[in-house]
């Protein structure tokens, strides 16, 4: 009976995916966890409308190059690029020239998100200058009510709660991009604690973070993640992409610039700071061609910058070799397409920035050199990439607000405003005296019309394709400054609030591209049947044949 | 097979050794076949042991001719630098699987006992298949369910150790304060401990089965004459099912040892690596060899990859003495003779 239910539900399901699914051939990835919810929302959305297999295991960076070297993945995801010369003493990597290109996919910040509460209640607004940040993650800072954190947060009252710095314990792209940045920004931090942690000599930037006692290491973003977000974790605080502190719900540290502002790692201002990351152009390098140099990111005097921003790259094959082929490459291609084109679109709302359009077009010459691709003619202003504009400025960081002043260095108290995944949570704040004058009450001005510094390409009219080319409008006209008094009333009237999320008219003008297709009968509802039959069958056949046995050996 | 009868010869009491003579019986086919598949089957078993570990020997070599013995007492693990070994390594493994037979052994224990005999007979089948349904469930799923339930609330119980037990050494916690109620509780988590404390749920089964067959294999006369000679159940247990099953106990213990120094995906799960000496096993951090590989596989090239077998030669070598002491103690027992351990 089992049996023909099987057949009937196998013969019922539509051969509409049928040809979509022989289109494609099923590739596979491993790599960056960093930007694995961005690939895992574009995995699932080429699955479901283009009938595409794509396989992820978001195993690490390092993971990643490694097992594209030895060509058991038909792509890899990798926040660093080919480490020809690893500086941490680790065995070099040597991919074969001409065989890889580089697709920048991603951009995100790593973020620091962090489990602490005072008298009970969460605190959401937490700020750290990069010194603190890289005294905490050297074991340097042991306390939160550490003096130099208390003077980070002035609004506050830091509990005494030990500070539990959650590391990556896997080789990981965010610990090289993290290490990088401690190298270059706190040189002798590092060197005391790479001295002390038993790495010297080889004190350069590391995919796998050194530990010390008090420490917790954990695998992958979602490790660290997961960690962090569990009650008995107060105290802890990890870096991970600020998209898995949006899926934890939990809040991110402010980070100071060198505006003199914190900032948070949303992905407007994520858009902001990475105008001043120095993308290799010489496309005749094909090992360099597209990678990213940070230093600029770090120093960038825009007040929006959020330092530890960074891209996150695609690598695939450019040449035929092991198990992949042409009919791989025509999928693999596809998808490339899709995450250049409409997966942009989404990637705001998942936490990630979007590429600029000067990084899509330079992807889709590097797609060209996957063999089998299809190529394809791109409209790009049909992808709705929010960084898109006609004159080519990067809209989403010509709109990013300008921080509010209560998130400047100097103020008397701090921003009462939520972060990351608690963006809703305020946490009551220290009242600022307003009768000292007009320093203490400030004045943000709303809209963010400041034109980034240093622009690309030095273009800053905030002319858009989309129909959302306001962020926030101040209400009537000549009013676009308004007083934001943190405590009486929240500054989210400001234009400071990135976090309120796009507006209404930026939603209007993003077309969503996950579209459930698949109602009724489909080949993976047949499949699921069968599946259950199957192991209804494995588990009661064995008694059946054995009550049968036992009742022919009684006659 | 002619069908005479040969008379035999009147034995030579004086020469002739005392061993039995041979009986050959000719099988027919479907014993050739049986036979052959049978002693195949158990061939191929032994080979693949063989093989197992001669390839592991031949893929640690790169790694062992670099560090040579120095490999068993280095702490540290960087293989591309050349520091690397596995004394830290080794230790939490063994931590670990100490932690998780020391609780696993007094569960199963009573649990088989009860199985085989206090519970009334209509419990007795569910029970059995309960304790089968623990052995089946993945070790991914003890490891998630031990890392976001089992971590949060065991904590309690690490820290009333270290209060009241921190004046012995391994239940020492450096950086804990018992006294301060701001106290970070993190010291306590991803110890060696609640890994132990999953590893011993994965390993309970095994020893529950083992004990619970050589239990019920206890003699039903001397079983009754305890009972005659007016015994209690509890002086039954004593005098009658302990001894008699001692052998499927301390069997059965090893046995759940082996697969303890084996845990990966729970241990990995939990643990927070790290690499020095640790035997404070309530603190925060520590490693296993499974665990170890399993996190660094992914990531390592070439002579990387050689020090990794060579871990994993010295596990697959302790594993393997573990359990020959196993069947040696079972094979050993009064009990032994009929127990499948």
């Amino acid at each position: 009976m089992v049996v023909a239910f099987l057949v009937a539900a196998v013969s019922a399901a539509p051969h509409q995916q049928a040809d979509a699914l022989l289109a494609y051939q099923r590739i596979s990835g491993e790599g960056s966890s960093w930007a694995a919810n961005a690939l895992e929302a574009m995995r699932v959305n080429v699955q479901s409308n283009k009938g595409m297999v794509v396989d992820y295991n978001p195993s690490g960076s390092s993971a990643g190059r490694k097992n594209f070297l030895n060509g058991t993945v038909d792509f890899a995801a990798s926040d660093i690029p080919f480490q020809f010369r690893p500086e941490d003493g680790s065995a070099p990597e040597n991919p074969a020239p001409d065989s890889y290109a580089y697709i920048p996919v991603v951009a995100g910040g790593t973020s620091f998100m962090y489990n602490l509460k005072i008298n009970g209640k969460r605190v959401t607004n937490l700020r750290l200058s990069g010194e603190n940040v890289v005294k905490i993650f050297t074991g340097k800072i042991k306390m939160w009510n550490d003096a130099a954190i208390q003077a980070d947060n002035p609004g506050i009252v830091m509990p005494a709660r030990a500070v539990v710095p959650v590391v990556r314990s896997d080789g990981s792209g965010s610990s090289a991009q993290f290490t990088k940045w401690m190298i270059t920004q706190y040189p002798a931090l590092w060197t005391e604690y790479c001295n002390t942690s038993g790495r010297a000599p080889a004190c350069g930037f590391t995919s796998f973070y050194p530990t010390i006692t008090g420490m917790i290491a954990q695998s992958g973003d979602l490790g660290v993640a997961g960690y962090i977000s569990q009650g008995f974790a107060e105290g802890a605080i990890g870096y991970v992409n600020y998209s898995y502190a949006l899926g934890s719900a939990f809040p991110v540290a402010k980070v100071l610039n060198a505006a003199g502002y914190y900032t948070e790692p949303t992905p407007k201002n994520v858009a902001v700071s990475l105008l001043k990351a120095q993308i290799n152009t010489d496309a005749s390098d094909p090992a360099e061609y597209l990678t990213q140099k940070l230093e600029g990111v770090y120093t960038d005097t825009d007040p929006r910058n959020y330092q530890l921003s960074s891209y996150s790259y695609l690598i695939v094959p450019t040449k035929v070799a092991g198990q992949f082929n042409e009919a791989k490459g025509k999928t693999l291609g596809d998808f490339a397409y899709y995450a250049m084109c409409e997966a942009q679109q989404q990637s705001e709302s998942l936490g990630y920035s979007p590429m600029p359009i000067n990084l899509v077009q330079a992807s889709f010459d590097q797609i060209m050199k996957i063999p089998g691709v299809v190529a394809r003619e791109v409209d790009i202003s049909a992808c709705n990439n929010p960084t898109f504009s006609a004159n080519g400025t990067n809209t989403l960081a010509t709109k990013a607000p300008q921080p509010q002043a209560c998130d400047k260095k100097g103020y008397a108290s701090q921003c009462p405003n939520g972060t990351g995944g608690m963006s809703n949570v305020q946490t009551a704040v220290k009242a600022v005296a307003t009768t000292g004058g007009g320093s203490t009450v400030t004045t943000v001005k709303a809209g963010g019309t400041k034109p980034p510094a240093g622009s690309a390409t030095g273009d800053t009219g905030p002319v858009g394709t989309d129909t959302g080319t306001v962020d926030t409008v101040p209400t009537g006209d000549g009013t676009g400054d308004q007083v934001c008094d943190p405590t009486v009333s929240d500054c989210s009237g400001g234009g400071g609030s990135s976090q309120d999320g796009p507006s209404a008219a930026e939603v209007g003008a993003i077309s969503p591209s996950t579209l459930d297709q698949a109602s009724g009968w489909t080949v993976s509802t047949a499949l699921l049947l069968l599946v259950i039959g199957l192991t209804l069958v494995l588990i009661l056949a064995p008694a059946l044949v054995w009550r049968h046995l036992a009742n022919r050996g009684n006659e | 097979m002619s069908g005479i009868t040969t008379i035999p010869a009147a034995p030579d009491i004086a020469a002739a050794d005392h061993a039995p003579r041979k009986v050959k019986a000719a099988r027919n086919r479907g014993d050739r076949i049986f036979y052959g598949g049978a002693s195949m089957s158990g061939a191929l078993v032994l080979s693949i042991m063989v093989a197992v570990g001669a390839f592991l020997a031949y893929e640690a070599t790169d790694a062992l001719r670099a560090t040579g013995l120095s490999f068993l007492t280095t702490s540290d693990w960087q293989p591309d630098r050349g520091k690397f070994g596995i004394a830290s390594v080794l230790l939490g493994t063994v931590l670990i699987a100490a932690v998780a037979v020391s609780i696993a052994l007094p569960i199963s224990m009573g649990t088989a006992l009860f199985i085989t005999e206090v519970c009334p007979k209509w419990l007795r089948a569910t029970l059995v298949a309960l304790v089968d349904l623990m052995a089946a469930v993945p070790s991914v799923v003890y490891g998630l369910w031990g890392l976001f339930l089992l971590q949060g609330q065991i904590i309690g119980v690490s820290r009333f150790i270290n209060t009241w037990l921190g004046w012995i050494p391994i239940f020492k916690v450096t950086g804990a304060d018992p006294n301060s109620p701001l106290a970070s509780s993190t010291v306590y988590t991803a110890s060696a401990f609640i890994a132990g404390v999953v590893v011993a749920m994965m390993v309970m089964p095994i020893q529950c089965v083992v004990m619970r067959e050589v239990f019920s294999q206890v003699p039903i006369g001397e079983r009754e004459g305890a009972f005659a000679l007016g015994s209690t159940r509890w002086g039954m247990i004593r005098v009658v099912a302990l001894p008699f099953g001692r052998g499927g106990i301390i069997g059965g213990t090893m046995l759940g040892l082996g697969r303890a120094l084996g845990e990966t995906i729970a241990v990995l799960l939990i643990i927070s690596p790290r690499f020095d000496i640790n035997f404070h096993i309530l603190e925060a951090g520590g490693n296993s060899v499974s665990s170890l590989i399993a996190l660094r596989y992914g990531e390592a090239t070439g002579f990387g990859l050689s020090a990794l077998m060579a871990a994993g030669l010295v596990l697959f070598a302790v594993t393997l003495v573990v359990n020959f002491t196993a069947s040696w103690f079972v094979a050993r027992s009064r009990s032994g003779a009929s127990s499948d351990a």
